[in-house]
Parts: structure tokens; C-alpha cells; sequence
């Protein structure tokens, strides 16, 4: 019961989070007037469409004036343009949360849709591919790493690894990124420079497979220099003030053996602080795929961000910003789901 | 309990610390050269300002590459300001100008061009004539103009290329190419063409015509002759510029536009460190205050603050910035306040948990039995405890605003009038730098950011003993 209480809290927090982002994104766009123009552009659109059908059936051009204007009049009370933004603060919400944001202005999807949500939703798989592969080599070898050096304090290993760890903060991945390319796609001309996909792509399925894993290593492997020497430091540092308790001295004091004593004793205790600063980086490693996506024209949202920026299509990055807070509450919750379960303190209060 | 004397022995104990002063030191000196030397408006009117460029190579790399074994041709800017010899021909007057280098490089100047400021004549329209003079004594007529005579109506003096001087590029110009082609015709005994030519007529005027290797250059002593032929004495000229391209430039080479690396990377020293140390100082300010707040309050104080820092510490921060940005447009103070206003939560929950352990110290019950205001526990004795911690978070969160705005720039979204090292990377990157490899376009401006980022983490991995003591037995 009270896990679930645990977790129904934690959920309610984060989607705070998220309806904070969509009512900021929203007064922000009312007050600048950036929904009229949004909204205007969707209905004359919709007009544009009326007119190419009913001009098939209306040969009098005032009337088929006369019937567009009606239209037009309809959409803009549907709309509420006729009202101050504020009075469609909770349709924009809600327009936002279906992705309901029309037509982008230049952008286009893949399969030619221009419809904002085909164009978005069509990149978040790439994007979630790229960020979870990360995270996950990331957060094994950051442990492994971490767990090694915690018992050697003052080695060599562990000394390069708390430098390498203060360096990469320093370190904006899509610098790192660029230097990559230069290295091994021009220098060494082993990996591919950019995109996804060879092009034309291979037809064979495993051929396919392996094309895109050739494609995401350099993307990957940046992503994960950049956070794995802080993440190991903080296993680390977490290991070591667990290692340094009371109970961890008696479970050597029995004799048991130190493999063990890691495993029972120390890593389990160290597990939940170590998901909490998982928790605290994430916000890091979205803002690194948004630019390792670009430095690589890896074809996700990050990517589609920049070509936003560029092609000032105000309402693929509305989206977009939207997207990227609905994939932070979503990630977040999976991470809290686990401290929940790995905390037992948690569960037993 | 440690004096500040010893905390700066300590500090200055470490490698990192030493390095990490030193190069701020650095840092901030450059920075003070760069306020006192460049024009406020340097983004608008010079960095952003093609006309400014226009007399430099574009895309070359730095000059030291030439020490590589790469071939080079030094980029010359040449100015005429004074005439070498006045001759009087009947009642005309004949202004003399002239210019002597050795060349011996093995590649042809990139690209040639002229440029006239400032010409004021009162009578008849004066004329400029270039030629060159090579050392085979064969002299080239190159250029002819006769200055825009005065239009209907308009009463003299004329004033002609005050505002914005006349600039021809001498190497795709088609009139140069019809001056040269008797010359070029004679000398390799064929009948090439004007359109032949046009467009690399510099590889012409300094070509040794040899029969073997058409692209081999006559090298040897070179002289630039420049006719300036006025009506009156009283008519002007305040600059001629001769510029042979060379094939670098400068300490750090230029960018697609021509623009002087270098120099943009310099004016980039006090805006990295103006963004990362003003975002840092007002962040924590607010952080410390509101956390300060928070934690010695309590009560509904503590419970609204906590709930608002823990929404707004949650919020992806890279998103919301290019979100705001995009539809506030791209200015620095924005993109400031709004990592300020993003910033400080983190801040605020750390700060609260360290002064609810304070709050139960004996030295807190002791001045509030003595009446102390609330006011006054939380700056004369809360404040002080912390002191250290904020200064050192302080540090380090300058790397974080200087990083965020060169992210944001990079996406495109950075101020266009004050040209960053972020801006000048991105530049590099849309333009295909990377792929072309104009590494010295996309390299430098990285590693300098990288570079401030490491300076202050360097000082904070260094006050983090003085900071927090226990660290010290590990």
C-alpha cells in the first residue's frame, strides 16, 4: 500500500512538471502572440482546402465567396480567435498534449507528411534508441568502473578516473562530437561521419541491422564519454562512504568474503543514492542528445530541433519542447519505480 | 579552526589549484586587453560587417602551417597613400604611385583587388590606371577606371566612394582579363581567349609562361604602378589599396567570409567569462537567499518555496532555453535571466538541507536567546557557515552558464551582435567546416571553451579540501 502511495506521490510531482511546461510554453506563446498567428495559419488552411473542393460545385464566385467567409467565420469562433489568448489557455493545453499543432511550415516527415505530430512522433523512437543505449552503457560501465576503483583509493586508476570525470564536465558533447568525426570519419575513415543509414541503404534485413549499429556507434560512444567518468566518480564516492559504515566492518569482521561483502552489503545499500544521481543526470544526458543528434544528423528529435531553429518553424519546436518534457516525466518515473524497489526502506514504512 | 591564511595554502597546495589560477589570471587579463582595445559595437559594425572582410582571403588556413611544408603565399595588403612622383603633363597632373616586393612563392595570390576611398575632384573626372612590372621588364597594364563623372545636376566638388570605398576583385574581372590578353596571347605564343582567362587572371600576370609547366609562377621583384591622372591640383585621393590573397592568414587563419579567427575568438574572452561569472553570482544569490529562507522559516514559508524549486530544478533545461529563446529572439541578458531563473532551485533545496542541520546548533539557540532578529541569525549566522560551500558552488556553476550558452549558440540561437566562441564554432560546422576541414575554424573556438570550462573546475576540484575538511583523510 504505502509503496503505492510512494509512487502515486512521485508521479503527481512529475506531472506538476509537465503541466508547468505546457502552461509556460502556453502563456508564453499566448502573450507574444505566436498562438494567434499558429492558429491563423491552421485556419486558413482549412479554408484553403474548402475552397479547392467547393470550387468543383459553386460556379458563382460570390457565392462561393459568400460560403468561404461564413466558414471562415465559424473556424475563428471554433478556434476562439475572436476572444483575448487567455481564454484558450486550456485548448491549447490541450492542443499540445495531442500534438494537435497543425502544419509545419517547411518541414516535412519522411514519408512527406507535413502534419507536426507525423513529423515529431516519427523521430522519437531514434531518439529513445539513441539516449537508452547510452544510458545503459553508461550506467554498467560507470558501476563496474566505479565498484573497482572505490576499493582502490589513491591507485593510479582511480586518480585518472576522478580526472577524466572533472574533465568531461568541462566538456560540451558536441565539441567532442566534432573532433570525433574528424578523427575517425575523415582521419581513420572507419565510422561513418553522419545520418543513420548508408545511403542507399542495404536491403537485406541483418545487412540493414548492421548498417544502422555502424551508424550509431560514434553518437553512442560520444554520449557516453561525456557522462560516464562523473557517473563512475560517483559510484564511487557512494561505495566508498557505504564501505566506511559500521555494519560493512562487521560483515568483514565475520570473515565473510569481500566479493561478498560488495555484493550483500555495500552495493546493495549504495544501489538507491546511485539511481538518485542517474535521476539528477538526466536532465543532462536529454540536452546531450539534443546536440550529439545534431553534430551527427542522426535523423531523431534533437536533430529535428536544429533543423526547427533553422527553418523557424515555431510549431515543430513547441512540439518538441513538449516532447522532450513528456520524455524526461517518463524516464524519471521508470527511474523512481526503481529506487522504490531497490529502497526497501521505502517499502516498509 | 583553520585561518584563512591556511585555507589559501591549501588551496594553492594543488596541482589543479595552481593551474587553475593561473590560467584565470590569464584569462582575465586577455579579457581587460579585449575591453580597452575592441569598439563596444564590435559585432555589428566589424564581425558582422562583410564590407569589413572583404579585403581578406577566404576560408585560409593559419600562416605557421607553412612550417608543415604546405606552399604559402603571403597575403599583402598594400596602401598608397602619398604619391612617389608628381608630373605635370600640359594641364593635367600625373600622380605616381608605386610598390616594390619580391615574390617567390610557387603558387599565384590567391585573388587580386582594388579599392579607391575617398576621391574629390572639382573639374573633369580623374582617371587611375594599375600595371605591373615584372622581372622579366615586361610591364602589365592591369586596370584602367575613369572616375563616375558628375551626374545631371549635381555641382562641384564631387565626391565620389566616401561612404563606402569602390572595391573591384581584380581576378574575375572581365576588363582585366581584355587588358591582359594581347599580353598573355604574345607570351604563350596561342590564341587563348578572354573567357579563358577571366576569373584567374592573377595566375596570368604572375605565370612564367613555360612551355613545360603551364602553372609554373616567374618569381623575382615585382613593382605595382599606379597612375592616378587628375585636371586639377586641388583634386584628391585619400587611399588606394593594392591586396595580393594570400593562401593564410593570420594566427588562426578566416572563416568563409574572410573574417580574422583570431580576432573573434579574442573579443570571445570577455563574454564567455561576463556569461559564466554574472550567471553564477546572481544564481547562487538567489539560490543562497531563497535556501537560506527556506530552511531557517519553516512552516508555509518552507513548504511553497520547497514545492516550487523541486517543479522548477525538473525541468529539462536545454529544451526550455531553445524554446524561450526561439520566441523571445536571440539575446544574451535572456538567455542569462532564464539560466538564472532555472538555475537557482538546485541551489535552494541543497542550501535548505545544510541549514536545517545548522538550525539545531547550539550557536544558532544561543543568539536567538540573546534576541537576536530572524533577519539577523540568517546573515550574521547562518550565512557565514555556509559561506564557503556557496563560494565553491559558486565556482562551479560558472562552467555550466559559459557551456549553456555555447550549446545554445550552437544550435543557432546565439545573439548575433555579440559574436561568441559558440557562434564562430557553429558558423564553422553550418558551413561544412567539418567535413571540408577547416579544422582551424571549428578546433580553437571548442578548445577554448573546453578550456574556461576546466579553469574554474580546476578551482573548484581545489577548494573542495577547504571547503569540506573530511575530504582531507581520504
Amino acid at each position: 500500500m504505502s509503496l503505492l502511495q510512494t509512487l502515486i506521490v512521485r508521479g503527481l510531482s512529475l506531472l506538476v512538471v509537465l503541466i508547468t511546461v505546457l502552461f509556460l510554453s502556453v502563456i508564453v506563446l499566448g502573450a507574444t502572440g505566436y498562438s494567434d498567428r499558429l492558429l491563423t495559419a491552421t485556419v486558413s488552411e482549412e479554408l484553403r482546402g474548402l475552397r479547392q473542393s467547393l470550387s468543383q460545385n459553386i460556379r458563382d464566385p460570390n457565392e462561393l465567396e459568400q460560403v468561404i467567409e461564413d466558414r471562415r467565420e465559424q473556424l475563428i469562433e471554433f478556434y476562439g480567435l475572436d476572444r483575448p489568448w487567455y481564454y484558450r489557455l486550456p485548448d491549447m493545453v490541450f492542443r499540445i498534449l495531442t500534438l494537435d499543432l497543425g502544419e509545419a511550415r517547411t518541414l516535412r516527415s519522411f514519408t512527406g507528411s507535413n502534419r507536426v505530430s507525423d513529423i515529431v512522433l516519427e523521430r522519437l523512437p531514434n531518439t529513445v534508441l539513441l539516449i537508452t543505449s547510452a544510458t545503459i552503457i553508461t550506467s554498467i560501465i560507470g558501476l563496474y568502473v566505479g565498484v573497482k576503483i572505490a576499493t582502490q583509493v589513491g591507485s593510479r586508476l582511480e586518480r585518472s578516473v576522478s580526472y577524466f570525470s572533472a574533465i568531461s564536465y568541462a566538456l560540451p558533447a558536441w565539441w567532442l562530437g566534432i573532433i570525433f568525426i574528424i578523427l575517425f570519419a575523415f582521419q581513420l575513415r572507419i565510422l561513418p561521419s553522419s545520418g543513420m543509414f548508408s545511403v542507399p541503404p542495404p536491403t537485406e534485413p541483418f545487412a540493414r541491422f548492421l548498417d544502422r549499429l555502424v551508424h550509431a556507434i560514434l553518437p553512442i560512444f560520444t554520449l557516453v564519454i561525456v557522462s560516464v567518468g562523473s557517473w563512475s566518480y560517483a559510484v564511487r564516492t557512494m561505495v566508498l562512504n557505504i564501505s566506511q559504515e559500521d555494519f560493512v566492518n562487521v560483515a568483514r569482521a565475520k570473515g565473510l568474503p569481500e566479493n561478498l561483502v560488495m555484493r550483500r552489503h555495500i552495493i546493495r545499500v549504495a544501489a538507491p543514492p546511485i539511481v538518485t544521481s542517474l535521476i539528477l543526470g538526466l536532465t543532462g544526458s536529454l540536452g546531450g542528445a539534443i546536440l550529439t543528434e545534431t553534430v551527427f544528423g542522426w535523423p531523431g528529435m534533437g536533430r529535428l530541433y536544429y533543423e526547427a531553429i533553422l527553418a523557424a518553424d515555431e510549431s515543430v519546436i513547441v512540439a518538441l519542447t513538449f516532447m522532450f518534457t513528456l520524455l524526461y516525466v517518463i524516464a524519471r518515473f521508470i527511474l523512481e519505480i526503481l529506487y522504490v524497489v531497490l529502497d526497501p526502506r521505502v517499502r516498509y514504512k | 579552526m583553520s585561518t584563512n591564511r591556511d585555507n589559501l595554502k591549501e588551496f594553492f597546495s594543488s596541482t589543479s589549484g595552481k593551474i587553475g589560477s593561473i590560467l584565470l589570471v590569464l584569462f582575465i587579463l586577455i579579457s581587460v586587453f579585449v575591453v580597452f582595445t575592441y569598439p563596444l559595437n564590435f559585432g555589428n559594425t566589424i564581425w558582422s560587417n562583410p564590407a569589413y572582410w572583404s579585403d581578406y582571403p577566404k576560408s585560409a588556413p593559419p600562416t605557421w602551417i607553412s612550417i608543415f611544408g604546405n606552399e604559402n603565399v603571403e597575403h599583402q595588403i598594400i596602401d598608397f597613400t602619398s604619391p612617389v612622383d608628381i608630373v605635370p603633363i600640359s594641364n593635367q597632373e600625373q600622380r605616381l604611385y608605386s610598390y616594390t616586393f619580391n615574390y617567390d612563392s610557387n603558387i599565384s595570390p590567391t585573388f587580386l583587388s582594388l579599392s579607391m576611398y575617398d576621391v574629390v575632384y572639382h573639374d573633369r573626372p580623374p582617371t587611375i590606371s594599375v600595371s605591373i612590372l615584372r622581372p622579366d621588364n615586361e610591364e602589365v597594364l592591369i586596370y584602367r577606371e575613369v572616375i563616375s563623372p558628375p551626374r545631371p545636376g549635381e555641382e562641384g566638388p564631387y565626391i565620389r566612394y566616401s561612404d563606402s570605398p569602390f572595391r573591384i576583385n581584380l581576378s574575375g574581372d572581365k576588363s582585366v582579363s581584355s587588358n591582359l590578353i594581347q599580353f598573355v596571347q604574345d607570351k604563350s605564343n596561342s590564341q587563348i581567349s578572354v573567357n579563358d582567362i577571366v576569373g584567374s587572371n592573377e595566375k596570368y600576370i604572375f605565370s612564367a609562361f613555360s612551355p613545360t609547366d603551364s602553372q609554373e609562377i616567374l618569381t623575382g621583384e615585382y613593382k605595382i604602378l599606379i597612375k592616378f591622372v587628375t585636371n586639377s591640383e586641388n583634386d584628391s585621393i585619400s587611399k588606394i589599396r593594392f591586396v595580393l590573397g594570400g593562401s593564410s592568414y593570420g594566427l588562426l587563419g578566416t572563416d568563409s567570409l574572410g573574417r580574422n579567427i583570431s580576432v573573434g575568438l579574442l573579443f570571445g574572452f570577455p563574454i564567455a567569462l561576463l556569461i559564466g561569472l554574472t550567471t553564477s553570482t546572481i544564481t547562487t544569490m538567489i539560490g543562497t537567499a531563497m535556501g537560506i529562507i527556506s530552511g531557517y522559516t519553516g512552516g508555509r514559508t518552507d513548504t511553497i518555496i520547497q514545492r516550487f524549486s523541486d517543479t522548477l530544478s525538473n525541468i529539462p533545461l536545454l529544451p526550455i532555453l531553445l524554446f524561450l529563446i526561439f520566441i523571445f529572439g536571440p539575446q544574451l541578458w535572456l538567455v542569462m535571466t532564464i539560466l538564472v531563473l532555472f538555475g537557482w532551485p538546485g541551489l535552494t533545496i541543497i542550501i535548505r538541507s545544510m541549514v536545517l542541520q545548522i538550525n539545531s546548533s547550539q550557536s544558532i539557540e544561543a543568539a536567538k536567546s540573546l534576541g537576536a532578529s530572524k533577519w539577523r541569525i540568517m546573515y550574521r549566522h547562518i550565512f557565514p557557515q555556509l559561506a564557503p560551500f556557496i563560494f565553491a558552488q559558486l565556482v562551479f556553476f560558472t562552467p555550466a552558464a559559459i557551456l549553456a550558452e555555447a550549446s545554445l549558440s550552437f544550435l543557432g540561437l546565439g545573439d548575433p551582435s555579440i559574436p561568441t566562441w559558440g557562434q564562430i564554432l557553429e558558423n564553422g560546422f553550418r558551413t561544412g567546416g567539418v567535413y571540408i576541414g577547416y579544422w582551424w575554424w571549428i578546433l580553437p573556438p571548442g578548445l577554448l571553451i573546453v578550456i574556461t570550462a576546466m579553469i574554474f573546475v580546476f578551482i573548484a576540484l581545489a577548494l573542495e579540501p577547504v571547503v569540506n575538511p573530511k575530504l582531507k583523510k581520504m
